[in-house]
């Protein structure tokens, strides 16, 4: 099929005689077409089902959906802020030489990756029922009924899971630092532990951060599972909306709104800290 | 006479392998020694033995007076924990053969790194102590380049100042110019040759017989884990009386 010969011109002016045909990417102009159907479809079968519009406007900016939304938002931060604490520490025990600190890191790995998230909520939520006190004998006592409020059960238990999947990461991260950086950091005098501080978590984090991100934004829609434990963060809030007024659609658009909003300025601000951190590596990823 | 190294008897064995075969060797200070022989020999070892990048696992190991990794009671021998070998470190630079910069810090970064950090120093005072660092290595100019935008021989003379930042008694260098491209040796072994006429005690391992020649006080050939045969410069690489030390140095020379 080929026509023409594919011996080279004599002179570049006569290559520039030709003209340019752009390639014709028919294949996406056929899906975006589809895709542009679909849509319309599904907006008019919104746009005529029983969805009152004007509820999701009203309720979008109701106090209990904000005050939901502040708790899913604190709970995120706070829940996240932990697991990376923890994830950080239990990922440095997993590689010390100490091998005590070494098992205790596997263990807790073991255990908080390998039972449903639920269940620890609900097992931080009951611990009253094993532990009836807490404290320090002596020292300070506490009923655990009383300790355990919903916001410290589901702290502990988003934080404690978020920090076995988050120990993974960061342990991924940094052996993926050369050996040759600890040998450096050691050799001009720095312990083990300030060589990982100063040199090693530095560079890892190039590698850690982008996985962090997304767990983070799936942190955010991890919370709505606190409200088996009564925590009033958004999608609880709005459910209980709607066991009273019954506009259950309208709700969980709303809450479903505003979850896209969280997440869309996560995003944001994920991509600007991958840029800080990619500093030196001779690379900026857009 | 005062010694900056002395091993006696040195073992160091990976598994079954024996790396460092009872290598007894003395160093004077202010002394400019250079290691050669085949790869595998245990050159790199017995450096990293010397600044306890490796544990040995026989004999001792003196630098600067002090025994390397025990501290002395009674008749009893106490392993130093992690803190106590770090300050023991503080006695020797090493350069990598890979150089092994800190990519995320600016050259000038790297130097000041250890000195506050470790030395606890003013960052002032580390900055133009590392100013003037960079400027005796010839790279004034790239106190703001970081590690990839600089070239290999850049990088090994960055990583010098870094190590000389720290006030070292010796300076050990680990093959310091093979990974560079041949036109950047000369760069490094300048700021090197500079270094030992400065009275920088110092222990290379090179390939580089014309700089072991001119520069060093004393050639060491190491072969399987032993010292083999050790003397002046023109002694080893000119007249060598062992069989092994003739191969290897007609070996590199061709
Ligand atoms: N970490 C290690 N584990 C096992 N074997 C090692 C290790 N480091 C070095 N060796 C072995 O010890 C021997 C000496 O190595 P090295 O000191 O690096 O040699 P050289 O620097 O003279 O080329 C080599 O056979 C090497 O394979
Ligand atoms: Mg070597």
């Amino acid at each position: 099929m080929q026509t023409t010969t594919q011996t080279p011109p004599t002179s570049s002016t006569e290559l520039s005689d030709y003209k340019i045909v752009p390639r014709r990417h028919y294949g996406r102009l056929l899906s975006s077409l589809i895709i542009l159907g679909l849509l319309g479809a599904l907006i008019h079968a919104f746009a005529n089902g029983d969805i009152e519009w004007s509820v999701v406007g009203r309720f979008l900016t109701a106090k209990a959906i904000l005050w939901g939304l502040g708790n899913t938002v604190l709970m995120s931060i706070l829940a996240m802020i932990l697991g990376v604490v923890l994830g950080v520490v239990f990922a440095i025990m997993r590689m010390s030489s100490n091998s005590v600190l070494r098992y205790v890191a596997k263990g807790y790995i073991w255990f908080f990756r390998g039972t449903p998230i639920i269940l620890q909520l609900l097992l931080w939520f009951n611990l009253a029922l094993v532990f009836p006190t807490l404290g320090i004998p002596g020292v300070f006592e506490a009923r655990t009924v009383d300790v355990m409020v919903p916001f410290v059960a589901a702290l502990l238990g988003l934080g404690i899971n978020q920090g076995a999947y988050t120990a993974e990461v960061v342990r991924g991260g940094l052996l993926s630092v050369d050996n040759g950086q600890y040998e450096a950091a050691m050799s001009i005098g720095m312990t083990r532990l300030k060589s990982l501080r100063r040199i090693v978590l530095p560079q890892a984090m190039r590698v850690i951060l982008p996985p962090i991100g997304n767990e983070t934004i799936s942190m955010i829609k991890m919370t709505s599972l606190a409200s088996v434990i009564q925590y009033s963060e958004i999608l609880h809030n709005a459910q209980n909306i709607y066991y009273a007024n019954a506009r259950v659609m309208e709700l969980l658009i709303v809450a479903g709104i505003w979850y896209l909003v969280v997440v869309t300025i996560m995003s944001f601000g994920q991509r600007m800290l991958e840029r800080r951190f990619a500093r030196g590596s001779g690379r900026v990823d857009h | 006479m005062s010694f900056i190294v002395q091993g006696k008897s040195v073992v160091k064995k990976f598994g079954d392998f024996v790396a460092l075969d009872h290598v007894d060797i003395d160093i004077e200070n202010g002394e400019v020694v250079c290691i050669v022989g085949p790869s595998g020999s245990g050159k790199s070892t017995l450096l990293r033995c010397i600044n306890q990048l490796e544990k040995i696992d026989g004999g001792g190991l003196w630098v600067d007076g002090e025994l390397v990794g025990y501290r002395i009671a009674g008749s009893a021998l106490h392993e130093l924990d992690d803190k106590q070998i770090a300050r023991q470190r503080l006695a020797t630079g090493m350069v990598f053969q890979r150089f092994n910069l800190f990519p995320h810090m600016t050259a000038l970064e790297n130097i000041i790194e250890g000195p506050i950090q470790v030395l606890k120093r003013s960052p002032q005072e580390c900055r133009e102590q590392a100013l003037e660092l960079l400027e005796r290595v010839g790279l004034s100019d790239k106190a703001n380049a970081y590690p990839v935008e600089l070239s290999g021989g850049q990088q090994q003379r960055v990583a010098i100042a870094r190590a000389l930042a720290m006030r070292p008694r010796l300076m050990l260098f680990d093959e310091p110019t093979s990974a560079l491209d041949p036109e950047l040796v000369g760069e490094v072994l300048q700021v090197m040759r500079d270094l030992a006429r400065s009275g920088m005690s110092m222990i290379v391992v090179t390939h580089e017989l014309g700089f072991a020649r001119e520069v060093a006080n004393r050639v060491v050939f190491m072969d399987a884990g032993q010292i083999v045969e050790t003397g002046a410069p023109e002694e080893i690489l000119m007249y060598p009386r062992n069989e092994r030390t003739r191969g290897f140095i007609s070996a590199v020379l061709n």
